[in-house]
């Protein structure tokens, strides 16, 4: 009894006494409460870390040069109907996996939103370092980056769907939150204020440089202000120029200017490009031959130069997924247990000159007796073609290929006209390797593959860097507004441009350009191809050029080779049958077939010189939000 | 050599072994201890006792002999008065003279066995001229004591002896036996001439008198006002399934489950109750042993004492986690007796039940070549179709290749029941084993479990129970993950060998995964152990001085320990050239390494603990013998706390030793861990009242805390009141329509809360990315913190409006009863994001929303019919559940087309192109290519004959997104139902379940085949070709580079209704004279069987496991063969 209520009291009293006020207010212990960040300087900086994650990635298994005419996707992961234009408002195909998603227009929004919340709480926070590091504060520094930051973000929407909804504050669930699109023109005013706010908080160079490293600085801003004018000077937002697209649609002012002043604007842009040149902080890489192994030394880690303006660093290490971290494999070619995820398109490789400077031609016999040879150098640092050389092959196929030569081509045998392969390259899709992942276009992507890693399992991590910005570009973009003022009417700028184009051009070694005028941006352009291939800039210029109904609307030819012996030669080595000589050489010259691609077929709509606002997006903003033409 | 070839036969020898180990050990724990306990058993009549009391019914004279002595009573309070008032006053009596003084020898018969008194008229025992027999259990054939047997239509009878024994003289041929006992059918014997007579009675599933587990209680089954299904746990523990989750579909109306996966250790069923109510979290609560939040899936089912599913109203004593309903599971607990011990074995075969058929490699290399023309050569096709150099020109079957015929499972328990009035146990040990369905499988679950329930009377006002159980549960994988394995069967080609004629693997697929070694522990393992404590100590004090004042506490105390270890090391695959032979013409093999360069080690820990204290206060009073009250009140408080470790090292020397300290340390080596915790705290309350068990009411509340909300509204309140009106008490009804024996109506109304929502939606927070932002000259990682949501601090619980109306009844002498619920729930406060309307450009992460508005209605019942015809009985139980939500108001995109809208539709709808067969004509396609070409999702260089064709639905010229279609249907099915026979014979007994489900769809997607992977042979054998012009099948497509197959569209849309023989037992019981022979109790033989036949539309997987999303990628489901055997001792 007295048991009883003495057990019976302890346990009322256990329950009770913890039933205090504040039993259920548990704390979360795997987040951070928004004012705890607000409060310290190194977990805002650590708010601008996932800022740039918001830029996404440039380098996977799919990346922006599958959409336009530099490469196939190897297993069409639906790039194939965006090359076809096969663009809704429902579904723009497989931009969803472009930069890991970050280029979509939610996903770019949200990251606005993140630079618009830093920008406006980081005067709340108290800065225990005000020293000056290269002539600004921590505060400064930070508040340039996410300037920059956001100039970017809007630039990729502005150049994707032309004029968007300018955001500049964070919103809440009672603002209201329907917005109409702001006009191009204030679009691209808004963004180089930004970049203008941007350049005047940054240093020139990141203080405590070795961390740092990475992080934008204030010629990255200015870069970034040269490219942005430069894309709206350009033909896609002249309201001379494109009247094709403008026509009909009832708001032109969101896809580009609607004043007739393409001078004053290719004069902004030439002066911008002036501005990064006038730091006199960057110059092009020299050296000298072999140039190939200069030019591809400029793409590998961990090598840096005085050319790079911004680098995405190691993208490997970011831990954001296998086909990031794993480029290596989704690149290599099959034959080396790739995925050959990018496949230069034959027509990319036949912009490459020869060496002095005439175009490739396949229809010269000349030529196409040895058609990689006495190539502008790039070309080698660029592509995997029919006998280039490579690191040793993989356990898998190196009984097949001893000598470490790509392998794009079939021996075999022709009978009644109908050739049968006897031994296929082990490059291609009837390669021993995973065929599937064989070339579609002849040749496979070398260009960011270093060929002194050696690792070529599934866990291979190549480190892996992606030039945002280099000199390079800088250059080409105030040669294009030289010669686009020359076209205006200022021709002495033709020769700057020439000497612009020739700076790129001499320090691999190629002959100077000497045309002028059409023929000039000819060359211009076919060098920006070619100097800054899979570097993301392709995609973009096709498009402000409106050149892209001649570059992709039409179908793409495939190069094949064929390494014909006779039914009965002994085409053995060791009594296999081989794809080569024991001397290495092959068993015959090649035949070459640049041949209409039955896989690689492209077709090309206007309306999609601009992308479509999703149309559940249209619905939300109940008739506010303009769609593109066309959708 | 490292082991990857497991010999199942050795570990099961292992198991056995052990188990027999632990049973050597019980026993003799055992023995000492019934030596003590059961000594007293021997003394027979002559203990003594002593009993004072004034004024007591004889019934409580004779509990208190009880509760003083070793000894119970049987005996039948309608033929022997024992509420008849007495004075006793007997110091240190013997309990015969006890016995003599309360009753007249002339009227009341004593017989003392073991420990057992029985009480009988003394008219039943005066035996003259003699028709004897046996009345015995027809289940498992043991003696029942205390039966009456009586010769109808007089008051003659006796009552049956401890062997089940009677013996009556009969004076009239034609004489009818009534047999009857408490818990069984009572039976009718003609007895003719027999002078022996053996009746098997049948025991009553559906009895009144059954108790009923609720929320924080008990009820009579009779007087219980809300829904609630029951499921014994004998009933279901006979179906061979490692997971309990897989005995229930078919069992209990209104529940759904549906399950995806017969991989060993993860295959969990889905359990809804009443189908989807909510947009968020459907799942239902658990409560073990009074016990919140814990889980059953992997309980011993052999513990399993009974299943109740709380449907209605009657879960709103659980509050805020009740309104997805509540299934309480409530183990066995030990039984007044001498200890009766049990042994089962089981042994049994899987095998997956359907396996998807794919194109052997001649139709495949055929249809390559109609994609890519050339690819291969008229001569390979011709030699993968005669199958003459089958080592340059296999033909593989890549499931075959991979998976085994039949594997093994197996699970033995050992239980111990017995008891005293004072002490009273179940200790119950359990192991069970369950092999993958790999070749050289790496893949297997193991689990270890012991019971012990043990109740005890500390003195006359409290009682204690102490339970504590615990379990192992070994997961093995191999390291490559379901979806790698699945995927690389579907994806190897017809064309590649899977195994060299030396037995070694085949060349590899993309990265080396190639299913005959990937499922094997060759390229390294995954383990995982988790080690589950649970245990709970229980007062109850019957308050002195108030009578019916109770107060019951329950502190428990649970743990959960996990461990899990990832080991990868390299493996080979084997390159042939083509060409190379050895002496005895064999291929002479190159290996290849793949997998993890070098040996690398992952390992994480995590640590769980919940607390549940609470306190319950019960008063229960009878007034004027007419009006039953019962109050309850308590209050209860929860926690919640875990943390996990982890920790990755690689590039290991060597593989020989998989310990961490043996990685490299590098970058590579790595460590991650984190914690959370959360608290609840809750008070609530039942009242319930009857008048004559005739008029029924019961009010249930529950006021609820979570820390889920924000301080100033973490408390919600929660009631549920419901009635019943039992018309079948009411003397008009008994005396009119007698041959209805029960006749109950009820109704309830209820608020239930759902509050399964991420934590801290209220709070404004940052998370830290998984990505890591790179930067420095040495490139480095860097954290990057991104805002989590944005909070809503109006958040608040989800709000289940609960209506039910039910009936329930029984008919012929409660041969067939039915019982039947029609439910109407409205789902309030649904807590969604407004992603649909609020736009992208606001770049908000939103947090959910109380915004959604479901309803849901349908019913559920069943109905069962028992009887036998002399030694053949029977059973027929059919129950059904039928449910249809609807959207009632959600966030809904402004301007979306009628057809595609959610709102007033089901849950879980998805939106389609509409498929309109396929072009078979070049005609056909011109015709479509003339207005379509190139326009929304139709190619620019337009269709061909082959394609599928897509209607344009709002007529407006183009085929794009508005031309989609909402299919109602999803993955869950909208009607089950279950249909339970079981038959008996003598000896034998049967039972079947039938079991079907209709309503849900599954997407089959077949989109990884072209020239990376195989097609499925129905699409293989009838797709659109010229030479197969008139076919239904579209041509031959390449992964998604068609529009029809990159497009969700109708034509892939396969309703996955079915119907299955869910389980089924064949069960020989030996009779009593066996027992008695062998000196056991009950000995029973069975095999049986799980999934073993299924009709249903699909064809090409499981139905039921089509369900899951994962379509081909996913492990198969089992049919299951087993034996058993069961020994009572």
């Amino acid at each position: 009894m007295k048991t009883a209520i003495q057990i019976t009291a302890f346990l009322m009293l256990i329950l009770i006494s913890s039933c205090n006020k504040d039993f259920l207010n548990e704390p979360p212990k795997n987040l951070y409460a928004s004012s705890i960040v607000w409060s310290d300087p190194a977990l805002a900086q650590t708010t601008i870390n996932q800022m740039y994650k918001d830029l996404g990635l440039p380098h996977s298994a799919i990346s922006i040069s599958q959409f336009c005419d530099e490469a196939w996707q190897c297993w069409n992961w639906g790039t194939g109907d965006f090359l076809k234009s096969n663009i809704t408002s429902d579904n723009i195909p497989a931009w969803d996996a472009v930069h890991d998603g970050a280029l979509q227009w939610n996903r770019l929004y949200k990251a606005i939103r993140g630079s618009n919340v830093f920008l406006e709480n980081v005067d709340q926070i108290k800065f225990s370092d005000n020293a000056l590091h290269d002539g600004k504060t921590m505060k400064q520094r930070m508040k340039g980056e996410v300037f920059f930051l956001r100039a970017q973000f809007y630039h990729y929407l502005v150049s994707e769907y032309g004029s968007v909804p300018i955001i500049t504050k964070s919103l809440t669930t009672t603002d209201s939150l329907h917005f109409a699109r702001n006009t191009y023109e204030e679009c691209i005013n808004f963004i180089i204020q930004d970049l203008d706010s941007a350049a005047d908080n940054l240093p020139n160079v990141q203080f405590q440089s070795g961390e740092n490293y990475g992080r934008v600085t204030k010629g990255a801003a200015l870069t970034s202000k040269s490219r942005v004018l430069l894309y709206a000077a350009s033909d896609l937002h002249n309201p001379d120029l494109n009247a094709s697209l403008t026509s009909g649609y009832s708001n032109p002012e969101y896809l580009g200017y609607v004043r007739n002043d393409a001078k004053v604007r290719w004069q902004k842009a030439y002066e911008a490009a002036k501005a990064v040149m006038d730091l006199g902080i960057y110059s092009l890489k020299s050296g000298s031959a072999p140039y190939d192994q200069l030019y591809t030394s400029l793409f590998l880690a961990p090598n840096t130069s005085s050319e790079d303006i911004w680098i995405k660093l190691d993208i490997a290490k970011d831990n954001a997924g296998w086909v990031h971290d794993h480029y290596y494999i989704t690149a290599a070619p099959n034959g080396y247990n790739g995925w050959g995820g990018p496949q230069p398109t034959s027509e990319m490789a036949d912009s490459y000159e020869m060496t002095d400077g005439s175009k490739p031609n396949w229809n010269n016999p000349s030529f196409v007796a040895a058609p990689f040879t006495n190539r502008d150098p790039r070309f080698y640092s660029t592509f995997f073609y029919e006998g280039s050389s490579w690191r040793q092959r993989p356990d898998a196929t190196k009984v097949a290929d001893p000598f470490n030569k790509i392998q794009i081509g079939y021996v075999g045998y022709l009978e009644g006209g109908v050739f049968t392969p006897l031994v296929p390259g082990v490059d291609t899709r009837q390669g021993p390797s995973s065929s599937w992942n064989g070339t579609f276009t002849g040749y496979n992507l070398k260009k960011y593959l270093d060929p002194a890693y050696t690792v070529d399992n599934y866990d291979a991590k190549q480190p892996n860097y992606f030039r945002w910005m280099r000199y390079s570009e800088v250059l080409l973009n105030r040669a294009e507004a030289a010669i686009e003022l020359g076209l205006l009417g200022d021709a002495s700028k033709f020769t700057e441009a020439q000497s612009l184009i020739n700076q790129v051009r001499k320090r691999i070694g190629m002959p100077p350009v000497v045309e002028t005028g059409f023929a000039l941006r000819d060359r211009y352009r076919n060098e920006r191809k070619v100097e800054l291939a899979f570097e993301e800039h392709r995609f973009w210029d096709i498009r402000r050029w409106m050149i892209a109904e001649q570059v992709v609307g039409t179908s793409s030819k495939e190069l094949k080779l064929r390494y014909i012996v006779n039914k009965t030669d002994d085409i053995k080595l060791n009594g296999v049958p081989s794809y080569r000589k024991a001397d290495g050489t092959t068993w015959t010259t090649p035949t070459y077939l640049l041949e209409e691609s039955g896989t690689v077929i492209r077709s090309w709509d206007k309306k999609a010189y601009f992308l479509p606002i999703m149309r559940d997006e249209v619905n939300k903003n109940v008739g506010k939000l303009i769609q593109n033409p066309g959708y | 050599m490292k082991k990857y070839f497991k010999d199942s036969d050795v570990l099961s020898w292992n198991l056995l072994r052990k188990l027999f180990l632990i049973m050597k050990l019980v026993l003799l724990i055992l023995t000492t201890t019934t030596l003590s306990l059961f000594a007293i058993s021997t003394y027979s009549q002559s203990a003594r006792v002593t009993v004072e009391l004034k004024n007591v019914s004889v019934k409580e004279v004779l509990k208190a002999i009880e509760s003083s002595s070793e000894f119970f009573f049987i005996y039948n309070n309608e033929l022997i008065d024992v509420d008849r008032k007495v004075n006793i006053n007997a110091k240190d009596q013997k309990i015969s003279e006890i016995l003599n003084t309360l009753f007249k020898a002339d009227e009341v018969a004593v017989s003392v066995i073991d420990r057992k008194i029985v009480l009988s008229p003394a008219y039943m025992s005066s035996q003259q001229q003699k028709t004897s027999g046996t009345i015995t259990d027809s289940t498992n054939g043991e003696a029942i004591i205390g039966a009456n047997v009586v010769i109808e239509g007089t008051s003659i009878g006796v009552v049956t002896d401890v062997n089940g024994k009677f013996s009556l003289d009969i004076s009239k041929p034609d004489a009818i036996l009534v047999i009857t006992f408490l818990g069984y059918i009572p039976s009718h014997v003609t007895v003719g001439t027999q002078s022996v007579l053996n009746v098997k009675l049948v025991p009553d599933i559906k009895k009144l008198d059954e108790i009923v587990v609720i929320g924080y209680g008990t009820q009579k089954k009779a007087t219980l006002t809300g829904s609630v299904s029951t499921v014994k746990g004998n009933d279901i523990a006979s179906i061979p399934v490692a997971n309990v989750t897989n005995m229930l579909a078919g069992h209990v109306p209104g529940l759904i489950a549906y399950s995806n996966s017969s991989e060993p250790g993860n295959d969990k069923a889905s359990l809804l109750i009443r189908g989807q109510n909510t947009l968020g979290d459907n799942s239902p609560l658990i409560v073990v042993d009074g016990i919140a939040n814990r889980e059953f899936e992997h309980i011993d089912p052999n513990d399993i004492e009974s299943m109740s599913v709380l449907k209605d109203a009657s879960a709103a004593i659980y509050g805020a986690q009740a309104a997805n309903g509540v299934i309480l599971i409530t183990t066995k607990r030990g039984k007044l007796g001498k200890p009766m011990i049990s042994l089962t074995l089981n042994q049994g075969f899987n095998t997956p039940t359907r396996l998807p058929k794919l194109a052997d490699a001649y139709n495949y290399a055929s249809m390559v070549n109609e994609i890519y023309p050339d690819t291969y050569s008229p001569d390979a096709i011709q030699k993968f179709q005669d199958g003459t150099d089958p080592l340059h020109y296999p033909n593989t079957n890549w499931y075959k290749a991979t998976i085994k015929t039949w594997s093994v499972q197996k699970n033995a328990n050992f239980t111990v029941n017995g008891g005293s009035e004072n002490l009273k146990y179940l200790i119950s040990f359990g192991a069970k084993y369950n092999d993958g369905v790999y070749k050289s499988s790496a893949s297997d679950y193991t689990q270890y479990n012991f019971r012990s329930n043990i109740d005890g009377k500390i003195n006359k006002f409290i009682n204690i129970a102490f339970d504590v159980a615990g379990r192992q549960e070994n997961t093995n994988t191999p390291n490559s993950d379901i979806y790698t394995v699945f995927r690389s069967i579907v994806r190897g080609r017809p064309t590649m060998i899977a195994t060299w004629p030396n037995g070694e693997p085949g060349p590899a697929t993309e990265g080396g995964a190639q299913s005959v070694i990937i499922t094997t522990d060759q390229p390294g393992y995954s383990h995982r152990i988790n080690y589950i404590l649970e245990s709970n100590l229980k007062l109850n004090i019957a308050i002195p001085g108030v009578k019916g004042l109770s107060l019951t506490t329950n502190a428990s105390f649970d743990k959960n320990f996990s461990n899990q270890k990832n080991w990868s090391v390299p493996y080979n695959l084997y390159n042939w050239d083509g060409t190379t032979l050895d002496p005895n013409n064999q291929p002479i093999l190159t290996p290849a390494q793949y997998g993890s360069p070098l040996p690398s080690l992952g390992q994480s820990v995590s640590d769980g603990k919940n607390i549940t204290l609470n306190a319950l206060l019960n008063y229960n009073v009878r007034i004027a013998n007419k009006h039953d009250i019962k109050i309850m009140a308590g209050s209860e408080r929860h926690t919640y706390d875990n943390f996990w470790l982890s920790a990755n090292r690689g590039n290991f020397l060597s593989p020989a030793l998989s310990q961490m300290f043996a990685g490299a340390k590098d970058l590579l080596m790595t460590n991650d861990g984190s914690e959370e915790s959360n608290a609840r705290l809750n008070y609530f309350g039942r009242v319930n009242y009857n008048f004559s068990e005739k008029y029924l009411v019961e009010f249930v509340w529950r006021y609820d805390g979570s820390y889920k909300f924000p301080t100033n509204s973490q408390f919600g309140f929660f009631p549920g009141i419901s009635l019943g009106y039992r018309i079948s008490e009411e003397n008009f009804f008994k005396n009119n329509i007698s041959f209805i024996n029960n006749l109950k109506f009820r109704g309830s109304w209820g608020q239930t809360g759902n509050d399964r929502i991420k934590d801290y939606q209220f709070l404004s927070t940052y998370a830290f990315n998984d990505y890591s932002a790179v930067f420095g000259s040495t490139p480095a990682a860097y954290k990057a913190l991104y805002e989590n949501v944005i909070p809503n601090r109006n958040i608040t619980w989800e709000l289940a409006d609960q209506r039910n109306i039910g009936l329930e009844g029984a008919v012929f002498n409660n041969k067939l009863s039915f019982e039947v619920d029609y439910f109407n729930n409205k789902r309030n406060q649904i807590l969604i994001q407004k992603n649909a309307s609020i736009p992208g450009m606001a770049g908000l992460t939103l947090p959910p929303e109380n915004y959604g508005k479901v309803s849901n209605i349908g019913f559920d019942g069943s109905i069962t019919y028992q009887d036998h015809i002399g030694d053949f009985r029977y059973l027929f139980s059919f129950n059904l559940t039928h449910n249809k939500n609807k959207i009632v108001f959600w966030d809904e995109t402004p301007g979306v087309d009628p057809w595609q809208q959610t709102t007033g539709h089901p849950i879980g709808g998805d939106l389609y192109y509409q498929a309109d067969g396929i072009f078979h004509t070049q005609a056909e396609a011109d015709e479509f290519n003339a207005k379509y070409k190139g326009k929304g999702v139709i190619p620019n260089d337009g269709v061909v004959p082959g394609d599928i064709r897509f209607l344009d639905v709002n007529n407006d010229d183009i085929i794009d997104g508005k031309d989609r279609m909402r299919d109602f249907k999803s993955q869950i099915p909208t009607l089950t139902g279950g249909l339970n026979i079981n038959f008996g014979y003598k000896n034998f007994d049967l039972g079947i379940l039938l079991q079907g489900a209709s309503g849900a769809v599954a997407y089959v997607d077949n989109f990884e085949a072209g020239l990376m992977g195989n097609y499925l042979q129905e699409y293989a054998d009838n797709r659109w070709t010229t030479a197969n012009l008139n076919s239904d099948y579209p041509r031959t497509w390449d992964r998604t580079n068609m529009y029809w197959t990159q497009n969700r569209n109708t034509f892939w849309l396969k309703s996955t209704d079915y119907v299955r023989l869910k389980s089924v037992e064949l069960g020989y019981s030996t009779g009593e004279k066996t027992n008695k022979a062998l000196g056991i109790n009950g000995l029973r033989i069975y095999v049986n069987g799980f999934n073993l036949l299924t009709a249903d539309k699909l064809g090409i997987y499981d139905p039921e496991g089509a369900a899951a999303n994962g379509q081909f990628y996913i492990y198969p489901m089992n049919k299951t063969i087993n034996a058993g055997i069961k020994l009572t001792f």
